[in-house]
């Protein structure tokens, strides 16, 4: 690969572990919390899944900058300042109600279960292979959160009245996944990734088709949030902060 | 009011020769949702191969005591179902596959069992309906069992805290032995 698209491809798979650290991180916050004990277990499990699924993304982008992939991590999650953090706005926003964190779950999935099957086929091999792996367990979240926005949504008229709600609420956010990626343009003239806008068509139609099952309308004229990933909310600072605290206690110690 | 969902048992395969045993509970709505909370609750550690669950309540189980009993039992005839039969061999072993059996009724299926797997003498039988149970599909077993065979996890006892500690409560004690002594 050219060196101009290993140091764009690091860019963008930085971007993609961020999304998957702050959702992991918002996931993570359900653990003791969740409605009932199962959910509890496989809100921990998903949040775990995303952290770790950050993890490959950084270790790929360590190698194409030729850092230490075992140090290389940590010091982007727990030594960058939330500014340097290139993650969606909406994985950020605090984890609201039980309804509003599955619906969430369920619009990035969805996406990332588009982005991930076309990451497979990438013409960078190693890529490809971390695209197929993350994408078995994509596929077990995706059918986990649209059980869930499928009984919310035609449940009672409290469940379906907070999932409309949190709808309302998320897709304004949810627009930007159509945004390229750092260093998108020039890597998908070369099939190394997806684009993002195509993506985001297929996405789209497959979303409110299911959103209208469910009983949920898709607000179309909504307005649409920041597309930039340098942009973030007040929230972000607030879960980095909490987030590096105790790596930041002492910087040297081994764990 | 009891807000409390409906049990479903779960049970699993470990391998493809190894038999279908009883594996423990969750509460869920339906089968479906009782299907991923069992992914998430039994099989994301040991290996897995098939997954099942079934509503506690269509299990049928007699013990040996319930067997002996027993008046002489009337089975009324009715039309043939399949029955999945289970049975449990000691206190400490989970329920365990033995077979199948075509019965008219829950009763009749343990009766059959009974006549069809004379060698077995479980402490307690286990039926139910085949049409009861919803197991995972093959095209699924991927994205539901694999996280178990390569996601890396610690375990507790990696962490040497219980190590440090005392090493670190180790060097307060002689810091202060010295302290005293000078």
């Amino acid at each position: 690969m050219e060196r101009a698209h290993q140091y764009a491809l690091s860019g963008y798979l930085i971007a993609l572990a961020d999304d998957e650290l702050v959702l992991g991180h918002r996931d993570s916050e359900w653990t003791g919390h969740a409605p009932i004990l199962e959910e509890d277990i496989a809100f921990a499990n998903l949040a775990l899944d995303e952290i770790g699924h950050a993890k490959l993304w950084y270790e790929l982008a360590a190698d194409l900058l030729g850092e230490d992939k075992t140090t290389y991590p940590d010091r982007l999650v727990y030594f960058r300042d939330a500014a340097q953090f290139r993650n969606l706005q909406l994985v950020e926003l605090p984890k609201g109600d039980w309804a509003y964190s599955t619906l969430r779950q369920y619009l990035f999935d969805a996406f990332e279960a588009l982005r991930l099957e076309a990451l497979s086929q990438s013409s960078y091999t190693p890529l490809a292979d971390v695209a197929a792996r993350i994408r078995t367990e994509e596929l077990y979240h995706l059918r986990h959160s649209q059980a869930w926005v499928l009984r919310l949504g035609l449940g009672t008229q409290e469940s379906g009245g907070r999932m409309q709600a949190a709808l309302d609420a998320l897709w304004p956010y949810a627009q930007a996944l159509a945004a390229p990626l750092p260093g998108e343009r020039d890597l998908h003239a070369a099939g190394i990734v997806p684009s993002s806008a195509d993506l985001f068509e297929r996405w789209s139609g497959e979303v409110t088709q299911f959103l209208a099952k469910s009983g949920l309308q898709a607000n179309l004229q909504s307005p649409v949030s920041d597309f930039d990933r340098r942009t973030h909310s007040p929230h972000l600072p607030a879960l980095i902060e909490d987030l590096q605290s105790v790596a930041r206690l002492d910087p040297e110690a081994t764990w | 009011m009891d807000t409390q969902w409906p049990r479903f048992m779960v049970f699993q395969q470990e391998g493809p020769d190894q038999p279908v045993v009883h594996n423990g509970t969750v509460h869920a709505p339906d089968a479906e949702l009782a299907m991923l909370n069992a992914r998430d609750v039994f099989v994301r550690r040991p290996e897995a191969v098939a997954l099942w669950v079934v509503p506690a309540d269509a299990i049928f189980t007699q013990t040996q005591e319930e067997l002996a009993q027993a008046a002489e039992t009337q089975l009324a005839a009715g039309p043939l179902a399949s029955y999945y039969v289970f049975g449990k061999f000691s206190q400490q072993a989970q329920c365990r596959q033995v077979g199948q059996v075509q019965a008219s009724s829950p009763l009749a299926a343990v009766h059959a069992a009974i006549a069809t797997f004379a060698d077995k003498q479980p402490l307690w039988w286990w039926v139910f309906p085949a049409s009861a149970v919803l197991k995972n599909e093959s095209t699924e077993a991927e994205p539901m069992f694999s996280a178990a065979r390569y996601k890396t996890f610690k375990d507790q006892a990696e962490y040497p805290v219980v190590t440090m500690m005392r090493a670190l409560r180790n060097q307060k004690a002689n810091h202060k032995d010295t302290e005293n002594t000078k």
